[in-house]
């Protein structure tokens, strides 16, 4: 098994702007110590401004320039067949008035929403017949029941978004995790076919 | 008279099992079952907890369409009032979760490290909201 080399993508990496990428770090390698050597040096993809933040480099374009390189070899991947590039293009700096903006804004809307939402399913009048049915108090206002209620809804939110518990109660992902996670995903696979050249038919390689 | 009554005791089963599967199918999509069972690590207790909302909605609708009378300490409807709280609490998260609000604000308005806060927000309007409707909006 001396000619062949193994490699295995990366899923995803993140560069720097207009800098050359190199074999070494969008894969892992197997290979003869001096091939090793040489290829981990190769550079696979120069980042212009044109590719704005992504850039997907697909196996084949890799193994072609390899095999360029050593012609008598036999090129294994192993794992993922493309790598997604993410160029680090500087991102402009929120205000922070704009944060504030979106926080208010989900403060106040999710605020009246769940006053809505009261006054949707008739809040009041169930909790007052139950205050009544379970105590034989008629109560205009029964606050007994209301404030804890309302404080139950924020406990119950946190419990779903796991986020108080930052250490985690468990090693299992909270589903917000999940969300992103799927979220992220979704925007990769997308990705990979739109932007990657060897699947959308269009060829040219130039590094 | 006899089939009439008959007539009306389907009718009840079917409009009752609509409404049952309904509720059933409505806790289903937004998985709250899983997530307490997630959090507690109780995976073999799922049974138990099923016939918990099986009897809970039963409970409650002899409750609220018979005027049962019961005569409890006003103290214990804290209590009641809470765990109703967490629970209306939780169907409000998983709403956020299945119409997936967070990852697009998180995306389009490049605020993920800000998530948590962001959370925070709702969390905290949701309880303000709620205690500003029973306190102050529906009138001194």
């Amino acid at each position: 098994m001396e000619k062949t080399i193994y490699l295995r993508l990366r899923y995803r990496i993140t560069v720097e702007p207009e800098t050359t990428v190199y074999l070494a770090q969008i894969a892992s390698i197997i290979a003869p110590v001096e091939i090793k050597r040489v290829i981990q040096a190769l550079p696979i993809y120069k980042i212009k401004k044109a590719d704005k933040n992504t850039v997907v480099l697909d196996a084949i374009s890799i193994i072609e320039k390899i095999s360029t390189l050593y012609p008598g070899y036999d090129i294994q991947i192993v794992g993922p067949n493309h790598t997604i590039i993410n160029v680090l293009i500087e991102k402009r700096k929120m205000p922070y008035v704009f944060f504030l903006l979106v926080w208010l804004l989900l403060f106040i809307g999710s605020g009246i929403s769940i006053m809505n939402f009261h006054e949707d399913v008739s809040m009041q009048v169930v909790q007052q017949k139950l205050f009544y049915s379970l105590t034989g108090i008629w109560e205009e206002k029964p606050l007994l029941f209301q404030i804890p209620y309302s404080l139950g809804l924020g406990i119950g939110m946190i419990l779903f978004f796991n986020h108080i518990f930052k250490r985690k109660i468990n090693e299992e992902p909270s589903p917000m995790e999940l969300e992103m996670f799927q979220y992220q995903q979704s925007i990769d696979q997308y990705l990979l076919i739109k932007e990657n050249k060897e699947s959308s038919g269009s060829k040219n390689d130039d590094v | 008279m006899m089939f009439k009554y008959c007539t009306v005791i389907f009718v009840a089963l079917a409009a009752g099992s609509a409404v049952g599967s309904g509720f059933v199918a409505f806790i289903a999509v937004l998985g709250i079952i899983p997530r307490l069972i997630q959090l507690t690590k109780s995976e073999n207790m799922l049974m138990y907890f099923e016939w918990a909302s099986i009897l809970g909605v039963i409970a409650g609708s002899f409750i609220g369409l018979h005027g049962v009378q019961f005569a409890l300490p006003p103290l214990l409807l804290i209590f009641i009032g809470l765990f109703f709280g967490v629970f209306v609490g939780m169907l409000a998260a998983a709403l956020y979760e299945v119409l997936n609000v967070f990852p697009i604000i998180a995306k389009r308005i490049q605020l993920e490290g800000k998530i948590y806060a962001l959370m925070t927000a709702i969390v905290l309007g949701k309880v303000f909201g709620s205690l500003y409707y029973w306190l102050g909006f529906l009138g001194k």
